[in-house]
């Protein structure tokens, strides 16, 4: 009973719900405001995400005459949900060992699609042809980008696996072991064999996260933000909190899989320092990308993710294999 | 590929060039446009900025008592092509640098330039009219040295075209000492209008 | 002060954009991507973001004389508009005409059929101009909800 109450805590506060909340919404600002600075301009306050929401929660709702009503309301916090509970799982290493250690990294893969499914559900409820198309975008790009995850994971996983407890197991998928067994040997991300997987899943997060070049199902100018488009007020910002939420996990996920390492025994400083590395995966992967690039054509993000970082997956799974 | 690193890097080192405009200030170039303005000690009333103003932003409107007109520019309709300016006779038209333009849709009828111009009566006649601006008679009457400008200022056209009879009537009757100089001659036929 | 109010304090501090052409010639639509697209203008210092959506909207700008075909698209969209909103007249087509005032096909000015809040005129007005007038559309926007700046 206890340890139920305990894993609901952690979805809440700690590190799911609002730690994660906080600690996305700080990216995010950061985000802009480097992006503003590498476009040599000013740009927002760091602390626009709460701002934006704030404004939001006291905007009026407008739902659509036409709109599956239920599922347009339950939509964001389907999402929402899932986010929180997905960002429980996400250990950080020196100061929290994720919920599950059985195989929370395919808890984490089963989970990751939710915000996606969210979009794609509101999206079709709000009856909005615009609506529609943001769905058939999504989905394509979600397919895209879901099949160098699933070979990322798996090169980790079998790299692992082998190493841990002399290859019994084949391959480990408990996300708190590989990081354990990082912390012994080394982090993956130095290892020659995972750096094409470093780099792929670099290349995965734009995607995944709807950020430039590749924000295709929300692009604002061509689809007026597609599934977003019905959607105001405090159900946006909803969306809005659970694309911060799954920045936190997605790049928590980044530096649990490369770079679990730790620098004191002192939780805080622990915890710092997990954000620094996060914060430099972000910039690398999304805002240097994000402030340079125009926005691509889904057929051709489609066959961007199925090419490059598919192949990069591979090259490290068969690196793996052969090794 | 690394030549956009380039420029984002440099980006980054010579930081923001973002004007600190409205919380600070801001330049305005030399030439440009905002809004218009009239003089009224050198409008003469004479309807061509509104004949030439695109935007029909400009109105003249004879007082009742017929003791002179009020020129109205409406700036929320004024499109700033200095049309009026260009075509002005008297340069009385001018286009200001004020750019501030933005306000509360309670001002958006008083953001006028009105000017209540009265006329003055003609030196000789008592005709109501408005004198000829002094720039504008010093250039008209440069070549011809027996006018005198300031007199000729104040007289209503009537009076003027008497005037101007008397003094070619003084010239045919009195014999002339020696014929015009050409060079005289081309000088005042040359002024324009 | 109670956390509604607070909130409503912030909220102003985030004016989402969007722009709506209601037969205008373009120049003032340049105008307003120029004060997203060129760092010296940079909108995004007010925490400002154009939106493609009219439902994200809190300040919408209106640019174009409001043309017959238009008019009854552009009502359309301005209804869809989520309360509290600000409306903000940009160039002299939307505010009065302009050029355009008295055409066949001219639906008047824009404020015959919109409450319009802030006029920004100009053919096309200055980028300057243009943030000053959002500038005055967030203390309007404090001034509908009740709070004065």
């Amino acid at each position: 009973m206890s340890d139920t109450l305990l894993a609901i805590l952690h979805m809440i506060i700690f590190p799911g719900g609002i730690f994660a909340l906080a600690v996305g919404f700080f990216f995010k600002g950061l985000d802009r405001r480097v992006e503003a600075r590498l476009q040599r301009r000013v740009g927002p306050p760091l602390k626009q995400p709460w701002l934006d929401t704030a404004k939001l929660l006291t905007k009026e709702t407008l739902i659509p005459k036409t709109a599956c009503r239920q599922a347009f309301l339950l939509a964001p916090v389907f999402g929402f949900t899932g986010m929180a509970v997905c960002a429980a799982f996400i250990p950080i290493p020196g100061v929290y060992s994720g919920l599950n250690n059985m195989g929370d990294l395919l808890v984490i893969f089963y989970l990751l699609p939710i915000p996606a499914m969210a979009l794609m559900i509101g999206g079709s409820a709000s009856s909005s042809p615009f609506g529609a198309l943001g769905f058939s975008r999504e989905m394509l790009l979600m397919l895209a980008y879901e099949t160098p995850l699933l070979m990322i994971l798996l090169a980790v996983a079998m790299l692992a696996g082998k190493s841990i407890a002399g290859g019994a197991a084949g391959a480990e998928f408990s996300l708190l072991k590989i990081v354990n067994w990082q912390q012994q040997t080394g982090s993956l991300g130095l290892n020659t064999a995972m750096i094409p997987a470093l780099l792929a899943y670099l290349i995965f997060l734009p995607g995944t996260l709807g950020v430039a070049p590749f924000d295709i199902p929300e692009a604002e100018t061509e689809i007026i933000e597609g599934p977003l488009l019905e959607y105001g007020g405090p159900l946006l910002a909803l969306f809005n909190m659970t694309s911060a939420l799954k920045t936190f996990v997605l790049l928590g996920l980044g530096v649990a899989l490369f770079f679990p390492g730790v620098i004191s025994a002192w939780w805080p400083v622990n915890l710092i320092w997990f954000v620094l590395k996060c914060l430099v995966l972000m910039l690398l992967s999304i805002t240097v990308v994000k402030s340079a690039t125009g926005r691509l054509r889904i057929d051709q993000a489609f066959r961007f993710y199925v090419t490059i970082p598919a192949a990069l997956a591979l090259c490290s799974l068969i690196l793996v294999w052969v090794m | 590929m690394a030549s956009f690193l380039k420029v984002l890097f440099r980006n980054l080192l010579d930081g923001p060039s973002t004007d600190p405009y409205p919380m600070g200030p801001t330049f305005s170039p030399q030439r440009i446009r905002g809004r218009a303005k009239v003089d009224p000690n050198l409008c003469m009333g004479c309807g061509m900025c509104r004949y030439s103003c695109t935007a029909g932003a400009i109105n003249i409107a004879h007082l009742p008592d017929g003791s002179g007109y009020t020129i109205t520019i409406w700036q929320n309709s004024c499109c700033r092509c200095a049309s009026c300016r260009h075509y002005c006779p008297t340069g009385a038209m001018s286009v200001t640098d004020d750019w501030h333009s933005a306000h509360a849709e309670k001002d958006k009828f008083n953001r006028l330039e009105q000017q209540t111009i009265k006329y003055e009566p003609c030196a000789d006649c008592g005709t109501l009219m408005r004198p000829l601006p002094a720039h504008l008679a010093q250039r008209l009457y440069a070549g011809n040295k027996e006018i005198d400008q300031e007199k000729i200022r104040h007289i209503c056209p009537k009076c003027r075209r008497i005037e101007d009879a008397k003094r070619t009537a003084r010239r045919l009757l009195t014999p002339a000492p020696e014929p015009m100089e050409a060079a005289e001659l081309t000088s005042a036929a040359s002024t324009r209008y | 002060m109670s956390l509604d109010k607070m909130l409503q304090k912030i909220s102003v501090r985030s004016p989402w954009l969007f722009r709506i052409n209601a037969g205008s010639c373009n120049g003032c639509d340049v105008e307003l991507a120029t004060t997203a697209c060129i760092p010296r203008y940079d909108v995004e210092r007010f925490g400002c973001k154009y939106c493609g959506s009219p439902r994200h909207t809190d300040v919408v700008l209106i640019t174009g004389p409001l043309t017959t075909k238009v008019r009854d698209r552009v009502l359309r969209v301005w209804h869809e508009i989520p309360n509290p909103k600000v409306t903000v007249a940009v160039g002299v087509c939307s505010i009065s005409g302009g050029v355009f005032r008295g055409g066949y096909s001219i639906e008047g000015p824009i404020d015959r059929y919109i409450p319009v809040d802030v006029n920004v005129p100009g053919c096309p007005p200055r980028p300057q101009a243009i943030l000053e007038g959002i500038v005055l559309a967030r203390s309007i926007w404090l001034k509908k909800l009740g709070l004065e700046e």
